[in-house]
């Protein structure tokens, strides 16, 4: 059976230090021939941010027709989901922001309409990741990004606990992170054991 | 001298809770004499940071568009009021757009150091930061701090205060706040007077 992944760079730049660790992990998965990856530049996929209108507490779907139109069914689908971004005046990248927001959709299913995201069999069967790279060598640099980050997995059924987090300050300009001395395996290590679980995950009943 | 106010509505969903809050700040801040002005981001055309870095080497963005002229419109200003609702225990992408957009200014202070703030000046440039959000989770506001201090670093203002109210969903919108509305209208004739107080430089 085919494993999904689902890898959303966050970051406007292009192969920069956020994107890459997420390549990192991808390539830590790639050499599974069950692993099947759909990686996404939200640069260049057309998310608007969330127009707060409310409507999809009554609809169940968003009433803006873009790019999310083809992500929201990915991210169902999908078992493991990324993000990148790099951080930004001590937040996220706004075009994560952005997909975040708009995953307002899922908690409106989730906890207005009281409707599923996933059928029940696959709940506990999903993970996700969220990769980080930051200019500054301060180590609170990324406290502020990991309650939106916990909210959108939230909203998607993944649960907190099946969230890895992977954030390398102190890397600044294009290919900084090529250098550290760490991120490389560290991001390859995290590919690889995300595989193995959910491996045994999806192998498990069931609940 | 006329005391300049400038509030920057951040939300998408016009004259919402958080609008409204604002507005109640601005009304409180004419009331006091001083001018004021409303920009509302969704209205204007700004892309978000590209992360190119040009800036680094220039001072300049590369992207002309509406956010460089209203960075210069918070520059010319002597007290600035930034507000968002919270989406996702954070501000909204096209607050988080704009202010990652201040690059440029970050680059002339900490790089080409063309920019340089004294601590009078940042003393007589007073920043507000005003949300709602629909939790009442008492943290709710945490992860908006550290960007909107970002902002008032980067332009030169002191974080002078917050106005902030949680809880809306269950207060059905902030018309039905106790205090919150009477609290912005206040802080907003306090902060022109105290900017008067101290005088232009």
């Amino acid at each position: 059976m085919p494993i999904k992944v689902l890898a959303f760079a966050g970051s406007p730049r292009r192969h920069g230090n956020s994107e890459t660790l997420l390549d990192w992990v991808l390539g830590g998965m790639i050499a599974d021939p069950d692993v099947v990856i759909e990686k996404v530049a939200l640069d260049e996929a057309n998310i608007n941010p969330c127009r707060g209108c409310n409507a999809c507490e009554k609809l169940n779907k968003c009433v803006q027709r873009d790019g999310l139109d083809i992500y929201h069914d990915r991210i169902i689908d999908a078992d493991i989901i990324l993000l990148s971004s790099p951080i930004y005046c001590m937040g996220i990248a706004s075009q994560a922001k952005a997909l975040i927001d708009r995953a307002q959709v899922f908690r409106s299913r989730k906890y207005v309409l009281k409707l599923p995201v996933v059928p029940p069999q696959r709940r506990g069967k999903r993970l996700g990741g969220f990769l980080a790279t930051a200019g500054q060598d301060w180590d609170h640099v990324f406290n502020a990004a990991i309650p939106s980050v916990k909210c959108f997995y939230h909203v998607i059924d993944i649960r907190d606990a099946d969230i890895s987090y992977l954030m390398i300050n102190n890397v600044d300009e294009k290919g900084a992170i090529d250098r550290h001395p760490t991120a490389r395996t560290d991001a390859d290590r995290l590919g690889k054991s995300l595989v193995t679980e959910i491996k045994k995950r999806l192998a498990e009943k069931g609940s | 001298m006329t005391i300049k106010v400038l509030g920057i509505s951040g939300s998408p969903h016009r004259h919402g809770n958080t609008e409204t809050l604002l507005d109640s700040f601005l009304d409180g801040a004419k009331a006091a004499g001083a001018s004021v002005e409303k920009v509302i981001l969704k209205d204007l055309s700004y892309s978000p940071c590209r992360g190119c870095n040009a800036c680094h080497k220039t001072g300049e963005c590369v992207v002309k568009d509406d956010a460089i002229t209203l960075f210069e419109k918070i520059l010319a200003s002597d007290c600035i009021a930034v507000s968002s609702p919270i989406y996702t225990m954070g501000i909204t992408a096209e607050l988080k757009g704009l202010i990652d957009r201040g690059q440029f200014l970050w680059a002339r202070k900490f790089i080409l150091k063309t920019l340089y703030f004294s601590d009078d000046h940042i003393k007589r440039h007073k920043g507000l930061f005003i949300s709602t959000a629909g939790q009442n989770w008492d943290h709710v506001f945490d992860g908006a701090f550290p960007a909107i201090t970002a902002i008032f670093n980067g332009t030169g203002f002191e974080y002078y205060d917050n106005i902030i109210a949680n809880n809306m969903d269950e207060y059905k919108g902030i018309k039905n706040h106790p205090t919150a509305l009477k609290e912005a209208f206040e802080k907003g004739q306090n902060v022109v007077r105290v900017l008067g107080t101290l005088g232009k430089n």
